[in-house]
């Protein structure tokens, strides 16, 4: 019984750890005056005025739904062409494989964001030809950031995809179907945990991104939550710690209805791939 | 059918940026034909509260020119996408920023200068007059000015101090008295915490005898001749270490410009240095407050105050220059569009003629432009991008307690480096 | 297309594990043959349709693309789109299983997000870019050339109505205060009769001009602005659409010695430094972009004030690193292993909020927790009844980015960690209890090296993302708290917060020495990830 009790003691601790920060944040948020420094665990006194500020003096739902659909594209798309380049690595055997595999890890240690100027470059000729792929728009910034994951994530994948015996494709290929029906119909299915844990990596990742999108999405429609609630609190000005809580509490609503979604898989998709064997 | 969907978008990546390395060539002769053709959009970029003060202006323009007009938001790192935006070709035509980015904007040769008779300049108050030329020549149209002053609570301090020892005095005694939790709210480190704040210490720095550059014949500041680091320097510096955490504890590390508003906001400090853009606050606090300038030291010279001045600049590489002086030259500088612009947003009006009907509409600003007598502009030379790191970081050394000699003449040899690496 | 291979292959697949499983080599190959063969028709038309589909897309694409870089005559670009549609019609129409079928979209982008930028940070370190050396020479002489046009002081200020004559630009200028009228052109100003004032003074309409309207003047803007009438002493210039002035250009470049003139002044050519300087040393602020070479690579590794703080930056930030990815595992470890008891309750409550922070946005609770460590108002010193300066000293400085990415960086090992307690089969346990194994020793010999056998590729890969964690360090203390006697390099600086305030930082920008460095950072984290992947089970493989 004292061991239980010990438990649930280091529970409770670890737990406050983790929750106080978000406590102080909730009650910032319904804090009527809404500063940094005051604000309290207990807040004194509750309403809704940060958050109707919110909304009513920021484009608040503009950046969030931008958001959802950068992120959202983002990660559905990056998975998509990883798992494809992940396939090939895991199953195809070719000349140069092992030395694309190996570049792909070098190429993507070069962080995007300490290559603003050249991408500025690529994004103002982009803009000239194709705007719709160019600044300011969603899309643009979608591939941009795939562009700087994939190589991350084509390696996650394809180490599971090597847990996945290899004689279940080959039964299909046997059978007459082809790699694509392979990929398809067996390892794709058989992959979901790993694909769902890589595809919340990228979500969290891309919604947390403010560098790249505070020089690539200026526009009035086209900046982020990140983007958005950061200048709340860059602008020395009128900085509004309260307007901020509440958006910061909204942001992790996404989050978590994706990591509530995609949990079934996440525990497995975390610890299959590496525990196989 | 994803397949290829993934395989066109990658294939439109690539093109894509194929036409980064050519797009420049070919530009030059593709354009203005182009842009003829269809009426031309004058694009202005302004922060997130400009934007929405200048979009009804900026359309009124349009319309009248038989032109389109788009303001944009840039939230964050405005100078620096502007640079980055302009040299690939993507900037605007008419850019709202502080006058201190005009030396670093002209090094780069981004900006325009703009021609005003005498008479119009003679418009504008002298400090902002001041503030936007650079190398004897307009940069900017200036349309607000911006100073610290002293806020006080009328309740709690009834006099205006006459000096800052005067007004440690009290604080103190306040402090003893139970009344208040904090001498004053003085911001000593910058939003981050992480660094000191030059702009709000430099009246202090000044009223010991500091300062940071001379002054050239042409009114510029002489990078040649540097202050921080002479005898007068540490003087200066030894009278803030007085008042600092191993002193007099008035001045901490631990404020910002945003709590010590909110102290003051909440009577837990009698006094708080900061400009108009906390005016809003503290009304809506209800404190019973008066506005007067930052005392200098006893004894000390003047407190001069930074002054920065909000200005319409024409970028050199925008699209439609002729019509983004019109706007900025004519439009933004007229009379009208500048109380109209204080009635949008109440700052202290560069244009003497709208700068009286806001004194009269708002005692307030009055208040503040008598604190800004003593004030001098921010440097707008690029070479202060040495000073700002060493001097912030300074700050915090001498308010924490370092000893005062060698760090001010460790700041003063880091700048030199810097300037010098730079010449 | 799915349904009819379906269900014409159901059979087939039943019996082929037994088949494959004995006589891999031989029985296999047979029947992949016979397989071939079974599905050849209805395949070749689904395959021929496929084929045609993506013929299709892939074509309608390329001339998409294409388009305007035709019409701009853009021919590398045109270039370009053709060997990417070349390379996506060989690879998708081919009927052989080519990898790259599966692997040309992650290269493309690859290629133009990761593989380009990197090359153009390569060549940008080797010049000396940066503020005040942005663009080209003739970029240069214009600025100099265009900022130099002063007013002469004293003169009128022209009203200004742009008009065309035959189509030609003309400038009718009003003098206000004499009431004339003039016509300006690059020929020069004559006086002209007959005009009509308007409000403002302004030439409303003449005779044998016509006035252009505003959006007609608008659109001829570049004309404007490049007319200037000659007078006396200087030049009348349009200062928007509606005034002029009279001004002289003071600085003139000569091409015959490379150099600025003006008044009694030369400024000449520098082309090794890319700016105009006087004999006296002055320079003229604007640059140009020019070669340095290897200036800029020798020098973060021999000017002692950077290659002094790299090395110190580089161990800290290998600490940084180790330390997260230590305390992080541990903290998540113990607290999967506390809720890790058949009897334990409320295991679901606590889980949910144990995870919580990861769900966050984590730019957001890094500026809180900045925040919270403020000495006199932050939370975790009004919390604790504490005086400490968190962010002023380096050694809490350290500990609080720690703490901070602790905080952030727990509950995923936590999960994981969760995950894989459940997998660890009970019977192992038991055995060694039956064996009289103690709790402790169970832990040591079955339950640890399992869980670490989990968390491996976790552990590099946490290791690899703390390295280069930006946010982490750069949104709590901005790299500080910085020395008094060195200003540029702070305590708890990464040297990617270390670059990237070199490059963008309020130093101004140098993006010439910041690409060296990042070229520095990007081999370190390059080598160091290489080797981290070698050491995981996952890098064997691809041998």
């Amino acid at each position: 019984m004292r061991g239980l009790a010990a438990r649930h003691a280091a529970a409770v601790a670890v737990t406050a750890f983790a929750v106080l920060p978000i406590v102080f944040v909730v009650s910032a948020a319904l804090d009527p005056i809404g500063t940094l420094n005051s604000a309290t665990l207990v807040p004194r006194g509750a309403g809704f005025g940060n958050a109707v500020k919110l909304f009513t003096t920021t484009p608040f739902w503009t950046w969030y739904r931008n958001s959802l659909v950068v992120s959202g594209l983002t990660a559905a798309l990056s998975v998509a062409v990883s798992a494809l380049a992940a396939y090939a690595f895991s199953r195809f055997r070719f000349a140069g494989r092992r030395a694309g595999l190996v570049s792909l890890l070098v190429i993507q240690a070069f962080p995007q964001f300490l290559a603003i100027v050249p991408l500025y470059v690529i994004f103002s000729a982009i803009s000239d030809n194709w705007p719709e792929f160019g600044l300011d728009s969603v899309w643009g910034v979608v591939l941009l950031y795939i562009g700087g994951q994939v190589g991350v994530n084509t390696w996650l994948i394809k180490g599971f995809f090597d847990s996945i015996p290899k004689e279940l494709d080959d039964a299909m290929l046997i059978d007459g179907c082809s790699h694509t029906q392979a990929f398809r119909r067996v390892v794709l299915p058989l992959a979901a945990p790993v694909l769902a844990i890589s595809g919340l990596l990228v979500f969290i990742a891309t919604i947390n991104e403010f560098l790249i999108a505070s020089v690539f999405l200026t526009g009035d429609d086209a900046r982020t939550l990140a983007v958005g609630l950061f200048g709340l609190l860059a602008d020395q000005r009128n900085a509004n710690f309260g307007m901020f809580a509440v958006g910061t509490l909204l942001t992790a609503i996404p989050t978590v209805a994706v990591f509530q979604f995609l949990q079934r898989y996440i525990v497995h998709g975390l610890t299959a791939g590496a525990v196989k064997g | 059918m994803r397949r290829s969907f993934v395989a066109l978008t990658a294939c439109l990546t690539l093109t894509a940026c194929g036409g980064g390395t050519a797009g420049g060539e070919t530009s030059g002769d593709a354009s203005p034909a182009g842009q003829a053709a269809s009426s031309a959009t004058l694009t202005i970029w302004a922060d997130q509260m400009r934007s929405a003060t200048l979009k009804p202006f900026a359309e009124a323009f349009a319309k009248e020119n038989g032109i389109k007009a788009e303001v944009v938001v840039v939230a964050q790192n405005q100078q620096q996408t502007f640079v980055t935006a302009s040299q690939a070709g993507k900037g605007p035509d008419v850019l709202v920023g502080a006058h201190d980015w005009i030396g670093n904007l002209v090094q780069n040769g981004l900006i325009e200068p703009i021609q005003m008779t005498e008479d119009r300049l003679s418009g504008y108050v002298d400090v902002a007059r001041k503030a936007v030329t650079y190398d004897g020549q307009v940069y900017g149209v200036p349309y607000a000015v911006e100073n610290l002053a002293l806020y006080r609570n009328t309740d709690l301090a009834p006099e205006a101090p006459k000096t800052f020892d005067d007004l440690v005095a009290t604080g103190r005694e306040l402090k003893e008295q139970g009344k208040v939790k904090e001498i004053v709210g003085y911001p000593v480190s910058q939003q981050n915490g992480q660094s000191g704040d030059t702009y709000h210490l430099y009246p202090l720095y000044t009223s010991g005898g500091g300062h940071l550059f001379g002054t050239k014949p042409n009114g510029d500041p002489d990078p040649a001749d540097l202050g921080v680091g002479t005898p007068a320097s540490v003087a200066a510096f030894e009278k803030i270490a007085a008042l600092g955490e191993k002193g007099a504890g008035a001045l901490k590390r631990s404020f910002t410009s945003d709590n010590s508003a909110a102290m003051f906001a909440e009577g837990k400090t009698a006094f708080l240095v900061s400009g108009p853009w906390r005016l809003a606050d503290v009304r809506t606090a209800g404190v019973k407050y008066d506005v007067t300038p930052v005392p200098p030291f006893k004894g000390g010279g003047p407190a001069r105050s930074f002054v920065g001045v909000q200005a319409f600049f024409v970028a050199s590489k925008g699209r439609n220059k002729a019509l983004a002086q019109e706007f900025v030259t004519n439009t933004l500088a007229s009379d009208e569009v500048a109380k109209a612009l204080f009635d949008a947003e109440p700052r202290m009006p560069a244009l003497r003629t709208a700068l009286e009907y806001a004194a009269a509409k708002d005692p307030d600003v009055a208040k503040f432009e008598a604190a800004a007598k003593d004030g001098v502009p921010l440097p707008a030379i690029p070479q202060m991008v040495a000073v700002w790191q060493p001097f912030n970081a300074l700050i915090h050394s001498v308010v924490k307690g370092d000893p005062v000699e060698p760090a001010v003449k460790a700041a003063g040899k880091a700048i030199a480096e810097q300037l010098g690496q730079a010449g | 297309m799915t349904v009819t291979h379906g269900s014409g292959l159901r059979p087939g697949r039943h019996g082929s594990p037994s088949g494959s499983g004995g006589a891999a080599s031989g029985g296999g190959g047979a029947r992949s043959g016979a397989g071939r063969s079974r599905t050849t028709g209805p395949g070749s038309t689904a395959a021929t349709l496929g084929r045609v589909l993506a013929l299709g897309l892939i074509v309608g694409v390329a001339l998409w693309a294409a388009a305007p870089l035709v019409s701009a005559g853009n021919r590398l670009g045109v270039g370009i789109v053709a060997v990417v549609t070349a390379a996506a019609l060989y690879v998708y129409l081919s009927p052989r299983r080519l990898p790259a079928k599966y692997l040309l979209p992650t290269t493309l982008l690859l290629l133009a997000f990761q593989v380009f930028p990197v090359l153009y940070t390569m060549s940008l370190a080797l010049t000396n870019v940066g503020d005040g050396h942005l663009g080209t020479k003739q970029e240069a002489i214009a600025a100099i050339e265009a900022s130099s046009v002063r007013r002469e002081a004293g003169s009128a200020e022209y009203r200004l109505t742009v008009a065309e004559q035959g189509g030609a630009l003309v400038f009718l200028l009003a003098d206000p205060a004499r009431r004339r009228a003039y016509a300006g052109t690059a020929d020069g100003l004559r006086e002209i009769g007959g005009a009509t004032f308007g409000p403002g003074g302004r030439v409303t309409a003449a005779d044998g001009y016509t006035v252009l309207t505003p959006a007609q003047a608008a659109a001829r803007g570049e004309e404007i602005g490049s007319l200037s009438v000659p007078v006396d002493g200087g030049a009348i210039r349009a200062q928007g659409l509606t005034r002029a002035y009279e001004g002289r250009a003071t600085l003139a470049y000569d091409a015959d010695c490379d150099c600025v003139k003006g008044g009694n002044r030369v400024w000449r050519a520098d082309d090794e430094h890319g700016r105009f300087t006087a004999p006296d040393g002055g320079a003229l602020p604007q640059g140009w972009k020019v070669g340095v070479g290897w200036a800029n690579l020798t020098a973060a590794v021999t000017n002692p004030k950077i290659n002094t703080h790299f090395l110190g930056v580089f161990a800290w930030n290998l600490f940084y690193a180790v330390a997260v990815v230590g305390l992080t595992a541990a903290l998540g470890v113990a607290a999967a292993l506390v809720l890790h008891h058949p009897r334990m309750r409320g295991v679901r409550i606590y889980r949910t909020l144990i995870v919580l922070p990861y769900a966050m946005p984590a730019f957001a609770m890094l500026l809180v927790w900045r925040d919270m460590f403020n000495t006199d108002f932050g939370l975790v010193n009004r919390l604790l009844g504490l005086d400490v300066d968190w962010l002023g000293t380096p050694l809490t400085a350290r500990a609080s980015v720690l703490l901070v990415q602790l905080w952030l960086g727990f509950p995923y090992m936590f999960l994981v960690a969760t995950g894989a307690l459940q997998t660890i089969p009970a019977e192992y346990l038991e055995a060694a209890q039956v064996d009289g194994a103690s709790a402790w020793q169970r832990f040591r010999t079955i339950t640890l090296p399992l869980l670490l056998l989990a968390l491996a590729p976790l552990l590099v890969s946490s290791f690899a993302f703390n390295f280069n964690n930006f946010n982490g360090v750069f949104l709590v203390t901005a790299g500080g708290p910085f020395p008094s006697d060195n200003p540029t390099v702070g305590a708890t600086d990464l040297l990617i917060t270390y670059t990237f305030r070199l490059a963008f930082g309020q130093q101004g920008a140098q993006y010439g020495l910041a690409s060296a460095i990042s070229i520095y950072v990007y081999l370190i984290v390059a080598v160091i990830s290489v080797a981290g992947f070698r050491r995981t089970r996952a890098f064997k493989e691809v041998r």
